[in-house]
């Protein structure tokens, strides 16, 4: 899709560049003002994936346990620091803790030409 | 059975240098602390120990997934050490640890310490609220409102909460083996409950969950106070750590929480004034929830009052 930095379509929001973020690094955005991320964005075996801030097991349940830190220390798994649950980076699939077989909520991720990440929310 | 309380908690962590830095933040004095883990102490010395979750010195967690892995609890003296090893030698298998404490396992998975109290005693007045008519007052010209820099730090370790799969054959465990007592309890979830040698509302409570959810919910330390430990909050915040619930004051124990995101699989809370009670108190019941949990719960508001650079209505608008 076509999209600049200056006007993005309806309902889509301009994060950071898209190479700001590593592999195996995460980090947590705030584009309406709440106060607090309502999502974060991971990059696992070179892919972005977005995701709602919002641990499946307890209704909007925020995940990270400082700012930006959504996942262990290895960088393989998204944890929710609330009460330890993991999810796959790539599906969102729970695979330990008390929501396993729970996904989180996918958001939509375009990287314009100019290498800038937007999020559809 | 007199259990004074908790002495420390161990944890494996996978992330030693940001846990650390986390619990110092938190309020905690490291000690011994390297890259392979340390220890975190509160004034009275107990404290939160971790280590690296590949360390094989760690005992095993209840399940998969739990980043506890110890609970050491602190007894007055050596015979009730004694004690509490020929009680839990009766049907399971009991250590004697090189430094003279004893570990077994609870009937829920979670391995258990004992040892002779290392708490140092100190004294310091916790806060003081003035109040028209009242008989104790802080003293003239000092401050309730803790001032920007100042020390604040936990006091002592107050309370783990388990998730358990069988509630009633763990507190039957606690009450009926170890000696503790039921302060109140929410009706289907679990009780709060209270070791012989102390008077805390609650060191352990115990909530039953579905199997996959074994382990933790939070463990917290005693501040000083409801201004000190929110002062504290505000600054935890500050440094980047992920609110959970709270700023509040509980119904049952009336400690004012704030519960916090951490590296331990669990939250972490900070509380205080928690009520204390002897054996002359009878236990309350209530249903669990929210309501039930929460006799209020602080909001801030940055910016409120009109001036330079801020709407009419403040952040209301």
């Amino acid at each position: 899709m076509a999209t600049t930095r200056e006007r993005a379509p309806a309902g889509w929001v301009r994060l950071c560049r898209a190479d700001d973020i590593g592999e195996g690094q995460s980090r947590g955005f705030d584009p309406d003002d709440e106060g607090q991320d309502s999502l974060f964005v991971v990059r696992w075996q070179g892919q972005l994936h977005a995701w709602r801030n919002a641990c499946p097991h307890v209704q909007g349940a925020p995940m990270a346990w400082r700012r930006d830190a959504y996942l262990n220390a290895a960088g393989t798994r998204v944890v929710c620091h609330a009460h330890g649950a993991e999810f796959m980076p790539d599906s969102g699939l729970c695979v330990q803790g008390p929501c396993r077989g729970e996904r989180l909520i996918r958001l939509e991720l375009v990287v314009d030409v100019d290498g800038e990440l937007f999020v559809n929310k | 059975m007199k259990i004074v309380g908790l002495e420390s908690l161990v944890f494996a962590v996978d992330d030693v240098r940001g846990a650390a830095r986390f619990l110092v933040d938190y309020g905690l004095t490291a000690v011994d602390v390297s890259d392979r883990g340390g220890r975190f102490e509160a004034m009275d010395g107990t404290a939160v120990v971790i280590a690296r979750q590949d360390d094989p010195a760690l005992p095993p967690g209840p399940v998969p997934g739990c980043r506890l892995r110890k609970t050491v609890m602190g007894v007055a003296d050596e015979a009730t050490l004694g004690a509490i090893a020929a009680e839990l030698r009766r049907d399971r298998e009991v250590r004697r640890l090189p430094d003279g404490s004893v570990e077994s396992i609870d009937d829920c998975g979670f391995v258990i310490g004992f040892q002779l109290t290392a708490r140092r005693p100190f004294v310091l007045p916790g806060e003081i609220s003035n109040a028209p008519g009242g008989v104790v007052f802080r003293p003239v010209n000092s401050l309730g409102v803790p001032p920007p820099g100042s020390v604040i730090r936990p006091r002592s370790l107050s309370h783990v909460v388990y998730f358990v799969p069988d509630v009633m054959k763990a507190e039957a465990f606690y009450v009926n083996r170890l000696g503790f007592r039921c302060t109140d309890r929410f009706t289907g979830t679990g009780p709060f409950l209270q070791p012989a040698g102390s008077l805390d509302h609650h060191t352990h409570f115990l909530i039953g969950a579905p199997p996959h959810m074994h382990g933790v919910e939070h463990f917290t330390f005693h501040f000083g106070g409801p201004s000190e430990m929110i002062t504290n909050g505000y600054r935890f915040v500050e440094k980047g750590y992920q609110a959970f619930w709270g700023p509040g004051r509980h119904i049952l124990g009336s400690n004012w929480f704030w519960y916090f995101n951490s590296p331990f699989g669990c939250h972490i809370e900070m509380d205080a004034d928690m009520d204390q009670h002897d054996a002359s108190w009878q236990p309350r019941e209530a249903t669990a929830s929210a309501d039930n949990s929460q006799t209020f719960l602080l909001k801030m508001r940055k910016k409120w009052y009109p001036g330079p650079g801020i709407p009419e209505n403040g952040d209301y608008a």
